[in-house]
């Protein structure tokens, strides 16, 4: 079923495939360099910029939290990759409380990613290729995650609007 | 597309241009900034869904072509900051092919009229 007003439906599959397939590619850079981080891979894969990963990777930054930054990231994609996947085809209306997960979890780990880059070579004087590229991934799939959003919440205007229970309709979906 | 493909490329030299061209300072320091969230919002303005987002590098594409002058950069920086923002300034005014609906879209989220 598509939205109303829509010309088609943001939930099939070949909407979301796309979308789980570059989580799990983020989750496989970011789990990579996450290791680097944590001394499982000696040095991380480098074509470009010499010592700049490692400058990177081993950063104060990269240590301000208990674990190693990269291994958030490898986590974010992870719930992307998930809240991606669970739910049929109509969970634009059916379960709007996923849709609402996956978009918070796309949204701000592209931020978060988009923050880390310019770090980089602003605080360090370094660039680091994976980095960059799991940072490409996340940018990529904010715009097409966006459209199973908007449906959700046209959904849950439309309940409000009718003098509904949003509540309801955001846990238990709606006909 | 292409103008979103052009806009992220401006964005994308942006960063690269302190390195290759050589300036420091300030200006290096703004185009590092500039260039990736401008990149980030064009990609993201691909998306039929969230193409109003082009808009959002018009600001952007002002400061590149100000701030070399601003911040004191050598003429290189400067003609690479015009080049770069003439791009971020004009594209937003190509919206592309847009074929899919959104049931009002945004709009229709914060007003009736639109739903």
């Amino acid at each position: 079923m598509t939205p109303p007003g829509w010309s088609y439906n943001p939930s099939t599959w070949s909407e979301r495939l796309p979308l789980i397939g570059l989580a799990v590619a983020g989750f496989a850079v970011a789990g990579y360099l996450a290791l680097v981080q944590l001394g499982g891979i000696a040095r991380a894969w480098e074509p470009f910029f010499g010592r700049g990963s490692e400058t990177i990777l081993h950063s104060g930054i990269s240590r301000l939290l208990p674990v190693p930054d990269a291994a958030l990231g490898a986590a974010g994609y992870l719930v992307d990759a998930v809240s991606g996947a669970i739910g049929g085809r109509e969970r634009w209306r059916t379960m709007p409380w996923i849709v609402v997960v996956f978009g918070i979890a796309v949204g701000p780990l592209g931020a978060v990613s988009l923050l880390l880059v310019i770090l980089q070579p602003v605080l360090f004087h370094a660039w680091c290729t994976l980095c960059l590229l799991s940072a490409f991934i996340s940018v990529l799939m904010i715009g097409p995650a966006m459209d199973e959003l908007l449906a959700s919440l046209q959904v849950l205007l439309r309940e409000r609007r009718a003098g509904r229970s949003v509540w309801r309709a955001f846990w238990k979906g709606t006909d | 597309m292409w103008a979103r493909v052009a806009a992220a490329l401006a964005g994308l030299w942006l960063m690269a241009a302190p390195s290759v061209l050589g300036y420091a300072g300030a200006a290096r320091i703004s185009d590092l900034i500039v260039g990736p969230i401008a990149a980030s919002l064009s990609i993201v303005a691909m998306s039929q869904v969230t193409r109003s987002v082009r808009w959002a590098t018009v600001p952007l594409g002002l400061w590149a072509i100000v701030s070399p002058w601003v911040l004191g950069a050598p003429a290189a920086a400067r003609v690479s900051g015009l080049a770069a923002g003439v791009v971020l300034l004009a594209t937003p005014w190509v919206a592309g092919r847009r074929t899919a609906r959104f049931g009002g879209g945004w709009r229709s989220l914060w007003s009736p009229r639109h739903a």
